[in-house]
């Protein structure tokens, strides 16, 4: 066993640091602190990601053939939280590099990755992930918004809802029922956003500015090449996509930084000097530090090219339990930092919340753990 | 960063099964309240199990590991401290080693006994000393699942140690995380074989939704403890090792109420081992000042 990163991991986390720091604008942390998916924030992330792209940062885990470097898990791991630490100024593009384009790799037609990769690549793609419906949450395959085969082409109608970056995106990752059956009768449609009688409307949100919206189809004609794999495979697909994205956000870094943050305010204000506070800080490094240790075991796994399987679940939960702890330690030390006092740790607070529900809900993860770590036989349902 | 364990380490925890087999395998009906057993000590020294730590290729890692992995039995032997600690004196100490924090030496304290040593450690330095049978009255009633005794009196002759306390107090921190970890493992994989075999209203009660959030959560922790104390283990880092600490402790805390719940009347016999993890795991929630302390030691490492 070896708890040390190796002085090429070190060196790429300092490359990236010193990237982000002669990059940021001077204002960068009142300025990212509305929500990856505003209008501010996608632009300036365009340019970023330019930036990133230029200096082969971008996708620097994808493939060689494919523009990337093909670092392994551990320097994906480093660049993901490195960015979100910095307040992801990669805006709504994470999501691309992080598992839109590995599912892209993994399940798109030739044609596909050759229209649908290079601005990936290039840093100047926007996706968003047409998943939960208004009857369809936690329970995904429920989903109902209908793709009717007519020819060489589909015929989409429904509606979809609390879809990130759908505002602003360029392409929508829609999954949508081909089929009566629950599960197998799903597929996935690339559909792009411009195409008629889609329509996209915004609903303010704790998030921040831009993050939340409900996307309704009308009949909305989509050739059957922009289907991702094959009719009914979506779920096995959605399966791959949720396993990156579970990993994808390394929430616990961003609450480790908050938490130093946040200590180091109240140290200059004279006010880390009772027991309570200081012991309240270090259940939240706990909670953090173990977050970070499970995900890096699953980092591991991966790493080494083994099935990482549920035990990403109990990552998730780890961080979740991590990130609560430290929005309640800033509500409860730092109550003005809910104001306006101090950025970084609002933005901290708007994206945490979200750390239970985005990308499978807490409780679909307690499931996960009971019946596939566990063992635990099934609820009847 | 490579999170495997090493070959030897996985050679070093498939002896301990083989040597530990016949002991996991043993009927608990008689086994009281704490379940020492004399013979398995015997094994494990004889094997230089608990003298890992002494080698530094293996190191304080494989000792954690150690210590993690015969924490799971229903026997208790005193191996943490042994493991963990012991290579830091040097010598040959007489096992088992027992740990006191000055100014908490009326406490009760897990395997003393006479021909102990007695470990003391805090702002005056570290030093040791065998316990005689006059310093020693042992606690046969008490509830915690190790044999335990009071200290009656500290002698005033010692044989001082020249290393630091903070020393000391890391690798008894790491200790007692593995030991958690160990623990915490094992009476949730006995609460989970309960929870499946159980029929109540016709079905498992491991199908019911209220038990399953919680066990999963429970698995959340011992796997979060079990990879702090490893990672501790690796740095022996003051912070890593209170962080660790205050973990275990924690979840210690918010998982046996459960553990014991889930068993319902079963739970609260002597005829079903949990007690032997569970009220370990509480003998373990009061180390070191218990969470508060490790908290105010974590604050002080990690925001000096």
């Amino acid at each position: 066993m070896d708890f040390d990163w190796t002085d090429q991991e070190t060196a790429f986390r300092d490359r990236l640091r010193a990237l982000l720091a002669d990059t940021l604008p001077d204002d960068w942390e009142r300025f990212s602190q509305h929500g990856p998916a505003s209008p501010a924030l996608t632009r300036y992330a365009e340019s970023f990601c330019g930036t990133l792209a230029e200096q082969g940062l971008l996708i620097p885990h994808w493939p060689v053939e494919l523009g990337g470097q093909g670092l392994d898990p551990w320097h994906q791991t480093i660049l993901a939280e490195e960015m979100w630490i910095a307040g992801e100024p990669r805006g709504g593009q994470y999501m691309n590099v992080n598992w839109i384009g590995p599912t892209l790799i993994r399940y798109g037609s030739s044609d596909q990755q050759a229209r649908y990769l290079p601005p990936i690549a290039e840093g100047k793609a926007l996706w968003c992930q047409g998943f939960s419906e208004p009857g369809s949450g936690s329970d995904l395959a429920s989903l109902r918004t209908r793709a009717e085969r007519d020819g060489d082409q589909y015929r989409v109608t429904g509606q979809k809802i609390w879809t990130s970056y759908a505002g602003l995106a360029d392409t929508c990752f829609l999954v949508c029922r081909t089929s009566d059956d629950r599960k197998r009768g799903i597929s996935i449609l690339l559909v792009p956003m411009d195409t008629p009688g889609i329509t996209v409307r915004q609903i303010p949100s704790l998030i921040g500015e831009g993050d939340i919206h409900e996307v309704f189809f009308d009949d909305v004609i989509v050739p059957v090449t922009a289907r991702l794999g094959d009719e009914g495979q979506a779920w096995e697909i959605i399966g791959y996509s949720l396993t990156n994205e579970r990993l994808g956000i390394p929430r616990y870094a961003l609450a480790r930084a908050a938490l130093d943050r946040a200590v180091s305010i109240l140290k200059a204000q004279d006010e880390f000097d009772g027991e309570a506070v200081k012991i309240e800080a270090a259940h939240c490094a706990a909670l953090t530090e173990a977050a970070r240790m499970a995900s890096y075991a699953i980092v591991d796994r991966r790493a080494k090219g083994e099935a990482i399987g549920a035990e990403s679940s109990s990552a998730r939960f780890a961080t979740v339990m991590a990130e609560r702890r430290v929005c309640e330690f800033i509500v409860e030390y730092l109550p003005e930092a809910l104001a306006d006092a101090h950025p970084y740790l609002k933005m901290h607070h708007q994206r945490g919340i979200v750390a239970g529900i985005a990308a499978g809900a807490a409780e679909i993860q307690l499931n996960i753990i009971a019946t596939d770590v566990l063992k635990l036989p099934r609820e009847p349902r | 960063m490579d999170l495997s364990l090493t070959d030897d380490q996985v050679a070093i925890l498939d002896a301990i099964d083989t040597l530990t087999r016949p002991y996991a395998g043993a009927s608990l009906h008689e086994a009281g309240f704490a379940l020492p057993d004399a013979q398995l000590d015997r094994d494990l020294a004889e094997g230089g199990f608990l003298d890992i730590g002494f080698d530094p290729d293996l190191g304080a890692v494989s000792a954690a590991l150690v210590v993690e992995r015969l924490a799971r039995l229903p026997q208790t032997v005193e191996a943490a401290a042994s493991a963990l600690i012991r290579p830091l004196l040097g010598g040959d100490l007489p096992r088992p080693l027992c740990l006191v924090e000055e100014g908490r030496t009326t406490r009760p304290i897990r395997f003393l006994r006479e021909g102990a040593t007695v470990l003391l450690v805090g702002s005056s330095g570290v030093s040791t000393f065998t316990a005689t049978a006059a310093q020693v009255r042992p606690e046969p009633e008490a509830l915690y699942g190790y044999p335990m005794a009071t200290l009656l009196t500290v002698p005033a002759e010692r044989t001082l140690h020249a290393i630091p306390a903070s020393e000391v107090l890391i690798r008894w921190r790491i200790a007692l995380a593995a030991e958690a970890a160990g623990l915490l493992a094992a009476a949730l994989d006995s609460t989970v074989a309960h929870v499946i075999d159980r029929q109540q209203f016709g079905r498992p009660l491991a199908t019911f939704q209220a038990l399953r959030h919680r066990l999963a959560q429970a698995q959340v922790r011992a796997n979060g403890v079990r990879w702090l104390a490893l990672k501790a283990a690796a740095t022996l880092d003051p912070g890593d090792a209170a962080l660790a600490a205050l973990h275990a402790q924690e979840s210690a805390r918010a998982t046996v109420y459960d553990f014991h719940q889930f068993f319902g009347a079963m739970g609260v016999t002597l005829e079903h081992p949990l007690h032997l993890w569970t009220y370990r795991l509480k003998a373990l929630i009061g180390d070191l000042r218990g969470r508060g302390g490790q908290g105010l030691a974590a604050a002080a490492a990690l925001w000096p």
